[in-house]
């Protein structure tokens, strides 16, 4: 990701940790352009260059929220748009289905997010980015599925 | 009702012709109430096989450790191999065809009907009998078990010792088979499908995590459910680092590097992991023959886990597991009109 702004810390100091994989061909462009184009977002997001959001494994969230996430975005590209034609479709059924189910047990609503943003979208990443770091704030950090490691 | 000497009459001529290298089927068990699962290939062995509401374990999973076991003894005997097939068991077969597991041509079907009935829950028939013990169970007409005990035999409602499962049953009838034994009946419709599901998504989300943070705490992660599973036939599995191959030419480096995606000690964080792997990865496969919850020593209710996602399946997507071989399954295939309003 190129260049971002850091934001200005909340009282409790609390700076959430987000893991955003993100398309190559779209989203990942996206964030580029955000950054190109100076918008300010938070700088929160560790992002992860993946091919297609079709190639997103339900294992990387999972593995995401246990190595200590506090929330976790998939982004690729609008439906029709994938570079692989068809990604994007299977990926919004798989990412449905793992949402329903970390809703189930019980994770906080919030902490998982997909979206589509196109490579000219810079300033929906910005926007995408800015809301998730805002609503994860007020719900603090993630510590139902994080390991307790030494 | 269900013929069971038409049953043992069938496979003792599979077995006498050799068309069939094993058949798969349920004998009298030695210890206990509930049938045992039997691999028979001899002729005269046909006599013990049995079919009643004892018989509940899902013989599909036979089907898939006999395919290792063929493998691994590099046997040539390519002749098919019989099974013993309830409704949902037969269903749990479609979906391994569905996977490419086996050839339909590997497998012969020995389709058998539960009926109004279904199999028993031998927890519930225990607790509705006190102290008297259960030595053996039958079927007694459309909707009643008849149970022995050591005072002698009474007629059950089956309604009230059912198991889970067969009370929401869709399908009690074999969707797919070489031959059937017993009745054709469709629904069962004696409890609504996915209720507890819908129970449990009203509660809070505080609350959904303190049942379930409760369960994953609980699970000693010794893999029954895993085991027993038909689906779960990976030779390795990515929570348990133990199960992946090493050949001989697998180098030192290599072996270092393995993901280890989640630690084999059962910590709560990584139970929780290893139930969210296990319901993700049977998505649109669980066919709900309830045999993980069955086996578990603690009680943990994988069916609750399990039916959450067969329910969005079933009612977000129309895709029922087990129902066409020849249909793409649930997570490799798409629709235009998938849900899109929860992507921002
Ligand atoms: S859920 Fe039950 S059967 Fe499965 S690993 Fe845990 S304790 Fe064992
Ligand atoms: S997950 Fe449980 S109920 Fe589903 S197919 Fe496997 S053993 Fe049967
Ligand atoms: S290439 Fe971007 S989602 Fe498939």
């Amino acid at each position: 990701m190129a260049k971002v702004e850091q934001t200005a810390k909340d009282e409790t100091g609390f700076e959430p940790k987000i893991v955003a994989f993100l398309c190559k061909w779209c989203s990942s462009a996206g964030s580029d352009l955000a950054g190109v184009s100076r918008l300010q977002y938070p700088s929160n997001a560790v992002p992860i260059t993946i091919m297609c959001s079709g190639s997103m494994s339900p294992m990387f969230v999972l593995s995401a929220f246990n190595k200590g996430a506090d929330g976790v975005l998939v982004s690729g590209c609008h439906p029709g748009d994938c570079h692989y034609l068809k990604g994007n479709f299977y990926a919004r059924r798989k990412i449905y289905l793992v949402q329903k189910l970390l809703q189930f047990i019980g994770l906080e609503n919030d902490r998982f997010r997909m979206s589509w943003v196109s490579a000219a979208e810079g300033a929906k990443f910005a926007q995408v980015m800015h809301d998730f770091v805002t609503d994860i704030k007020k719900i603090g950090p993630q510590t139902r599925l994080k390991a307790k490691r030494p | 009702m269900i013929d069971v000497a038409q049953l043992k009459a069938h496979a003792k001529g599979l077995l006498e012709k050799g068309t069939v290298r094993t058949v798969f089927g349920y004998r009298k068990s030695t210890a206990g109430l509930l049938a045992e699962p039997a691999g028979i290939t001899e002729a005269a062995q046909a006599d013990d096989l049995i079919f009643d509401p004892s018989c509940v374990q899902n013989l599909a999973l036979y089907l898939v450790n006999d395919k290792k076991h063929q493998a691994e003894k590099r046997s040539d005997d390519k002749r098919p191999v019989a099974v013993v097939a309830k409704g949902c068991d037969s269903r749990a077969i479609t979906v391994l065809l569905q996977e490419n597991h086996f050839s339909r041509e590997s497998v012969h079907v020995i389709g058998v009907s539960c009926e109004g009935t279904g199999v028993v829950d031998a927890r519930k028939l225990a607790r509705k009998l006190g102290n008297k013990k259960a030595l053996a169970v039958a079927f007694d007409g459309a909707d009643a078990f008849a149970v022995t005990t050591n005072e002698g035999t009474q007629s059950i409602a089956a309604a009230e010792v059912m198991a889970e499962r067969c009370l929401e049953c869709r399908s009690a009838h074999p969707t797919l088979s070489d031959v059937v034994f017993g009745e054709a009946k469709a629904e069962r419709g004696l409890h609504t499908p996915f209720q507890a599901v819908k129970a449990k998504i009203k509660e809070s989300e505080e609350d959904r995590w303190a049942y379930w943070s409760r369960q994953f705490d609980r699970c000693l992660r010794c893999y029954a459910c895993r085991s027993v599973c038909p689906m779960c036939y990976c030779d390795e599995c990515v929570v348990d680092s133990i199960s992946f191959v090493i050949a001989p030419d697998t180098t030192a480096e290599e072996k270092a590097n393995r993901i280890k995606w989640i630690e084999r000690s059962p910590a709560k964080s990584e139970s929780a992991m290893y139930h969210m792997v296990r319901a993700i990865h049977l998505a649109g496969r669980c066919i709900d023959c309830a045999e993980c919850e069955r086996v578990c020593p603690v009680n943990i209710p994988l069916r609750l886990l399990n039916t959450r996602l067969e329910m969005e399946a079933f009612e977000t997507f129309q895709y029922n597991p087990g129902s066409d071989p020849e249909l793409p399954t649930l997570t490799s295939s798409f629709r235009d009109t998938d849900p899109n309003s929860f992507i921002r």
